[in-house]
């Protein structure tokens, strides 16, 4: 078990380098214009070139590239080349920001979808048709549209929720939650359609299987066959689509996150891509490749807990 | 709609009495204390004393490091903030004496001696002297950055005693007093010199601090000091600068109350209006036009004849262009010059009016009645003009082709040779400034460096002339050159406007440098 979950990690770290260096390489047609853009307007040729030896960038782009992966492997992701913010603590905060979203949405994705799934999947009849007709709802009004008319509601006319901005949960807990109140709806609205639909197909499925007969005949409890063995037997392909759910939001984070003005992750790639900040594109890179390895195994973990058939080890 | 057709020319005389009397390079001295420019600076005199401002910034400060400073709207964070500048630029484009309590030229315009006020300190208690003064100009100088251009003319800075520095120039440099009175003048600690800091949370000697509740990158609190030598012209105990990149969310954050100072779109007014902020008339911002870079022809050998680039001005239709992409916020021009400074010619305001047929013309005369290609760099920020500006260059025959650039190389790929034109949005400065970046041989917008010993020799003059209106005449020759000649086609002014609430008021008509005191109360 252990060893796998090594493993795991090590090909995710493989995988890291690979994305990094290519993120790298296609960085490099850029350098002239940092350069250019730290000095500002009318930047002489020997300042441009003191400054291109200083931040190393004159050396070949394989040294460029190991100096930059020794100086990770040694916990120093390097600093900015505009604000002067060490790279790692700026993606930890901003990290944390999205995460609260993602996290907070992926978790009330869940509970409902699992909620209405079963429902929807075990009642049938009109339940189950209201149920499809909300997931479908959800699918189609767009989440930017709802957060929209959210915010001009509860917070431009009500002025019950701040408008934009985030408050850090450990500053001031119900500040943090008021600020992603919004935010979270936006991104829960497509999230909880996408998984209801999964999980009331998953459940379907089991249910027409031999064994929910079988223990029917044994005379369990329904609550029992659907809650102990059903939900979890369809909770593998749910639980699935819920880790591609959390890179979706990962990646809808930054309209969202522009929408709010919440300084997260997808803002700071935004912004640092616009500069061509090399030090923090980097560095958002290769947590944004952990992080996806990472919930990946996360996601293989609980599957092989959940059905022993899945079971790598 | 509002509509401001008149304003730029009545602007333009008030303003242009305004820089005339401050005689930039004079060789009187001008000298004054916190007093004598209280009537154009901060205001502040009727508001209440523990008001705070919270303004909303399209883009996050980069570095605070002095050396590393830059002019836009995170000026609210640095100009007059957390650093004071040797010199201000006030509200009304006039020079003021500020951490320098008076200067002085020589008579050969190389010698710039400054008097330094005295008793000033840093936020960590440190005094300012000539000594911290000379420190900092000459770390800026030394330190490659985007300040350290301005310094390009200064050969030497020393401190001959605690209140006095003095700056030796290789040759005279007219926007010397304007950079002092931006980044350049700016004063930090010397002991912090070494600090990591220095680019986050640096030490200066302005009216504000940094506070603990700042996140760098979407929250600068801003809290003032009271001992700061000119406090009562900043009237706002606390100033927060919140990056907020999105216009809706700038919009919502000001309909919510969650902002009492912003800059917003002219789709926008209304609805801003209705929620009971004051929304100023557009102030005139950049000039957005077509740079003709390759005049003598390396390129596009069409383009060294000037009936080709007349033909060019003549190709657009400037108010169609406010109106379709600015919804009228903003304004034709044919020129590459703030309306305000002396480079503004009226008298040749009504050059190349939109003749597509006169154009055809004269492209026919110069022997290109079949036209030709160029192409020219696409960024995000060109994206909006680019349908536009192909259609009405296809009309008298050019054939333009977009090719993709990457945001952060809008400049490089401007300046790269590779494209015989481009279009920029060029922000609106003071004569000096604009003169220097834009009509000489050496200048960021000449990057083929096509030689114009003319413009060169006009500027240079000006650049010693004392008399207000022999300047301005000598600025305007040269300026009357680029526009004859059709070095650009400028197209329009981009405006914007201010909204403001809780009694505060956006107090200039269109200064550069962003700052603090920009914002104030009006009786």
């Amino acid at each position: 078990m252990i060893a796998y979950v090594l493993r795991r990690l090590l090909t995710g770290v493989v995988l890291a380098v690979l994305v990094t260096f290519i993120t790298f390489l296609l960085l490099s047609p850029s350098f002239d214009s940092v350069v250019q853009n730290r000095l500002g307007q009318i930047a002489n040729p020997d300042a441009a070139a003191a400054l291109k030896a200083d931040l190393g960038l004159d050396r070949p782009l394989l040294v460029q590239y190991l100096d930059w992966l020794g100086g990770v492997f040694r916990g120093d992701f390097g600093t900015s080349y505009f604000t002067s913010q060490q790279v790692d603590v700026a993606v930890v905060d901003r990290l944390a920001v999205t995460l609260s979203l993602v996290l907070v949405s992926l978790f009330l994705s869940a509970v409902i979808s699992i909620v209405l799934g079963v429902v929807a999947a075990y009642r049938g009849g009109v339940i189950d048709r209201i149920a499809q007709s909300v997931s479908l709802a959800g699918h189609l009004i767009p989440s930017l549209l709802v957060a929209i008319v959210f915010v001009y509601l509860f917070a431009v006319k009500l002025q019950w929720l701040p408008a934009t901005g985030y408050t850090p949960l450990s500053e001031d807990p119900l500040g943090w939650l008021k600020s992603i109140t919004i935010p979270v709806i936006a991104l829960t609205i497509g999230g909880a359609a996408n998984l209801m639909a999964q999980v009331r197909g998953a459940m379907i499925d089991e249910l027409n299987k031999d064994y929910v007969r079988t223990l029917r005949t044994r005379g369990i409890s329904t609550r029992s066959i659907v809650l102990k063995h059903v939900l979890r037997n369809a909770a593998g392909p749910a639980l699935t689509v819920l880790s591609l759910e959390f890179l979706t939001m990962l990646g809808g984070a930054l309209i969202i996150e522009n929408v709010f003005a919440l300084p997260g992750f997808g803002a700071y790639a935004f912004a640092a891509s616009l500069q061509a900040d090399i030090p923090v594109i980097m560095g958002i890179t290769a947590f944004a490749v952990m992080l996806v390895v990472v919930v990946n195994l996360i996601t293989d973990l609980i599957n092989g807990w959940l059905n022993p058939k899945a079971r790598v080890l | 709609m509002r509509t401001r057709s008149t304003r730029p020319r009545r602007a333009s005389r008030r303003l242009v009495g305004a820089l005339g009397v401050a005689a930039v390079l004079s060789t009187a001295a001008c000298s004054g204390g916190s007093d004598s420019d209280s009537g154009s600076g901060g205001g502040g005199e009727t508001g209440a004393r523990d008001a705070t401002l919270t303004v909303g910034v399209q883009s996050a400060p980069a570095s605070l490091d002095p050396a590393q400073l830059n002019e836009g709207q995170q000026g609210y964070v640095w100009n007059q903030g957390v650093f004071d500048t040797l010199l201000f630029l006030d509200n009304d484009l006039q020079l003021q004496p500020n951490a320098a309590e008076s200067y002085e030229y020589s008579e050969d315009l190389k010698t710039l001696t400054l008097k330094i006020r005295a008793g000033m300190t840093f936020s960590n208690g440190d005094p300012v002297d000539a000594e911290a003064v000379r420190a900092t100009l000459e770390r800026t100088r030394t330190t490659a950055g985007s300040v350290q251009p301005k310094f390009d003319l200064v050969a030497s800075i020393e401190a001959p005693d605690e209140s006095t520095v003095v700056l030796t120039l290789s040759e005279p440099d007219s926007t010397l007093l304007y950079n002092l009175a931006g980044s350049a003048g700016v004063i930090a600690a010397p002991s912090t010199f070494g600090s990591a800091d220095i680019a986050l949370d640096p030490v200066g000697s302005g009216p504000y601090t940094l506070s603990d509740e700042t996140a760098p990158g979407s929250t600068y609190v801003l809290e003032r000091r009271e001992d700061y030598w000119n406090v009562e012209e900043y009237p706002f105990q606390q100033v927060t600068v919140r990056v907020i990149q999105d216009p809706t969310a700038t919009l919502n954050a000001v309909q919510a109350g969650e902002l009492n100072a912003a800059t917003i779109q002219a789709n926008q007014v209304q609805q801003v209006e209705a929620a009971g902020f004051d929304v100023s008339d557009p102030i005139p911002t950049a000039v957005g036009t077509l740079l003709i870079l390759d005049r003598e022809g390396t390129i596009q050998p069409a383009l060294a004849d000037v009936r080709v680039r007349q033909a060019m001005n003549m190709a657009f239709d400037r108010e169609g262009f406010v109106q379709a992409l600015l919804q009228g916020a903003g304004e034709a021009t044919n020129q590459f010059a703030n309306p305000a400074s002396d480079l503004y010619v009226d008298d040749l305001a009504d050059e190349y009016p939109f003749d597509p047929e006169a154009a055809r013309e004269l492209m026919e005369e110069a022997g290109y009645a079949d036209g030709f290609s160029i192409s020219m760099p696409s960024t995000p920020i060109t994206q909006r003009v680019e349908p536009l500006v192909t259609q009405a260059l296809g009309d008298i025959g050019i054939d333009v082709t977009w090719e993709p650039q990457p945001p952060s190389n809008s400049a490089s790929s401007m300046r790269s040779r590779q494209y015989p034109v481009a279009f920029w949005f060029a922000g609106l400065n003071v004569t000096e400034l604009e003169a220097g970046d834009r009509f000489g041989t050496v200048s960021f917008f000449n990057p083929f460096e096509v030689p114009s010993p003319e413009t060169d020799d006009l500027i240079s003059q000006a650049a010693v002339e004392t008399d207000p209106d022999e300047r301005r005449d000598l600025y305007q020759q040269a300026a009357a050159i680029t526009v004859e000649e059709a070095w650009f086609a400028p197209i329009m002014y981009t405006s914007v406007y201010y909204a403001t609430n809780d009694g505060i008021q956006y107090l200039s008509e269109g200064a550069p440098f962003p700052s603090v005191r920009r914002f104030g109360f009006t009786g």
